[in-house]
């Protein structure tokens, strides 16, 4: 593998034409600008999760995964944990999910992220377009606020654990 | 009474289609169709638009290959301005071609096509697929990860985007290349030997084991048509196209895209949106013939570079004149891919290739221009009109997978005569009638120039025409 490792790796994912499916590229623009000089932050916002980021995972000590969701209110925000999942059928080519992306970072590198989140967006429109939906227009500050703390609760724990322990006492 | 399967969506294809399979009273397979249902209609709403904008356009028909659209669409351009590229913008543009050949062909062979290989054809469908080639075989799922990371890193490095670069422009291309991403380029040139090495060494232990399905996946005489250079080496941006007849024989050669339309016709079928590519001397179908890594192998006289030149050598010996089966697409795929890595580090080894003259500008010269490279999936040609503005009045695309439109189906009707009796199949017989589609790796989105879903349905009527049966995944 030579792809660069990063503590914390933001993986945004949607289609910019599709109204709200775009929130998960615009939070990946404003971390990039978030943390712009952290070396430690990367960013990668995909129109579509494709197997071949299982690779971007396993380099990471942690992953924040960001997406819209259909099956949530519009414009409700959650951030959950995320296990990996192996894909018991589909096309599992074009798309994955994230809990089959650690999955196959799992069996393809040996190798997975100490923590893993899903941050995600309910959607109210994903119609052509490529303005947001009210609820989600309204949703983006608590969005950036819970995908910051996310990035930095990550950044934190893992600076502790580098840190000798009897430091951390 | 007779019955028509229909398998709809086929699957693991790029795009959406279908298959009907006709029975007769007997239960036996009468006819047997592919039908691709999607249309998007590109040529018609590209009038109107000034042709230098027709690149960054066309090349939105396809995030899998939309480098060759860029360049076949480029060329058609430069056609219409009457000039020569510089040199330099010719082998950047090369590079870029066998980058998205290399990403592609990765995508097919090891996400679409390995499952089939690896697991069987008729192991458990829900395990078929990636997730499943990751568990029996990690260390290819690796490979094909990182092949398509090396093809997908370099038009990231030249074109500023993994998929629709815009760097490619009638003249050659918007920046030229410098030193350090030509270095990032050679450093990961020897893992990339190694990925497709492991490729070539499984494919070669288990192709064996697939000898009924070489003998039935569109096996059979066709001609074949590729870009070839002067020396008889294969070529995929520039050159001239080849057709030779199913014996080897040459029919039509030096074909520039000029000359494209005098010797290739169009057909139109009612149940596809595809239309149906044939040799205007031979007419339609007769005049049917297949592109794409096969066609271009049995074309070319030497790949031109050391090592692939082995692997031909070796893929010549599967028969003594032209490779019939469609099944072999999958091994002509990975030696078009060693190919391509070896053809990229000669090209960053070229000693203009930093040179900072890569673009050539010019208005209108010429009221049409045609222009063709090789897609992946084969032959691509773009061919534009325009008026003395310069705005485009008529546009015509010969896509790959309607050069191959003809041959799929008729790989489609030999697989369904094989593994559809009484009027029933098992899931293995289903698997391999859409396995034979996926052999040419089809890009149905390019075809019909498509917004589509990705699956697709078997049909199963009977004689009246009635649906009997439908499978739908």
């Amino acid at each position: 593998m030579t792809n660069s490792r990063a503590l914390c790796l933001i993986l945004a994912c949607g289609n910019t034409l599709r109204c709200d499916d775009g929130i998960g590229p615009w939070l990946a623009q404003w971390a990039e600008e978030r943390f712009l000089n952290d070396a430690r932050v990367r960013v990668i916002a995909r129109q579509q999760w494709t197997p071949d980021l299982a690779e971007d995972i396993a380099v990471s000590e942690s992953v924040v995964f960001v997406d819209c969701s259909v099956n949530s209110a519009p414009g409700s925000v959650r951030l959950v944990e995320v296990e990996p999942v192996v894909a018991s059928q589909g096309l599992a080519t074009h798309h994955v999910g994230a809990p089959e992306l650690l999955a196959l970072a799992r069996d393809l590198y040996d190798s997975l992220p100490s923590t893993a989140m899903l941050l995600t967006i309910g959607a109210g429109s994903t119609e052509l377009g490529e303005e947001f939906s009210e609820p989600v227009l309204d949703a983006i500050p608590q969005a950036c606020a819970l995908l910051e703390r996310a990035v930095m609760d990550r950044l934190r724990e893992l600076d502790q654990r580098r840190l000798p322990a009897s430091l951390n006492e | 009474m007779s019955q028509t399967i229909t398998i709809d969506p086929v699957t693991r294809l790029e795009g959406h289609g279908k298959i009907t399979i006709q029975l007769n009273g007997q239960g036996e397979v009468e006819d047997a169709h592919f039908h691709v249902t999607q249309v998007r209609g590109f040529e018609k709403f590209a009038e109107g638009r000034p042709f230098y904008e027709m690149p960054s356009l066309m090349a939105r028909i396809c995030g899998i290959c939309p480098v060759s659209h860029l360049i076949a669409s480029a060329k058609a351009c430069e056609a219409i301005m009457s000039i020569r590229i510089p040199h330099t913008a010719a082998q950047l543009r090369r590079m870029l071609n066998l980058a998205q050949m290399v990403q592609s062909h990765a995508l097919s062979f090891f996400y679409l096509a390995s499952p089939d290989l690896l697991l069987g054809m008729e192991s458990d469908p829900t395990a078929r697929n990636i997730f499943g080639v990751v568990a029996a075989k990690p260390e290819l799922g690796r490979a094909g990860i990182g092949l398509r990371r090396f093809g997908q890193h370099i038009i990231e490095l030249l074109g500023k985007k993994r998929i629709h670069p815009g760097w490619v422009v009638p003249g050659g291309v918007t920046e030229p290349l410098e030193a350090a991403k030509r270095d990032e380029i050679l450093a990961m040139i020897p893992e990339a030997y190694a990925n497709i090495g492991l490729a070539l060494g499984a494919y070669k232990q288990i192709a064996g084991s697939f000898f009924a399905e070489a003998n039935l996946f569109a096996n059979f005489p066709s001609l074949f048509l590729g870009l070839i250079n002067e020396d008889e080496s294969v070529e995929f941006t520039d050159g001239a196209l080849r057709l030779i007849d199913s014996h080897g024989a040459i029919v039509e050669d030096g074909i520039t895209a000029a000359r494209f339309t005098e010797v290739i016709g169009e057909a139109v079928e009612p149940y596809s949106y595809t239309k149906f590519a044939y040799y205007k001397p031979l007419g339609y179908p007769q005049g049917s013939y297949r592109v794409g890594p096969l066609a271009r192998l049995n074309i070319a006289k030497t790949m031109g570079t050391p090592r692939a030149d082995k692997e031909l050598v070796e893929f010549k010996q599967l028969s003594s004149g032209p490779v019939w089966s469609s099944f072999h697409y999958h091994h002509a795929r990975l030696i078009d891919i060693l190919y391509g890595i070896e053809k990229i580090e000669q090209i960053l080894t070229d000693p203009l290739i930093l040179d900072k003259h890569v673009r050539a500008t010019a208005g209108v010269n010429r009221l049409e221009g045609a222009g063709q490279a090789e897609a992946p999936r084969g032959t691509l040609m773009h061919n534009y009109k325009v008026d003395e503005n310069g705005l485009i009045t008529w546009a015509n695309l010969v896509i790959a997978t309607g050069q191959n439109n003809n041959a799929m189906n008729q790989g489609v009707q030999q697989a369904a005569r094989a593994y559809v009796k009484d009027g029933k199949f098992t899931d293995g017989a289903l698997n391999r009638i859409e396995a034979v589609i996926r052999t040419f790796d089809p890009c149905l989105s390019c075809s019909t120039h498509a917004f589509g879903q990705m699956p697709l349905v078997l049909t199963l009527l009977n004689a009246d025409g009635e649906q009997v049966d439908q499978l739908i995944r």
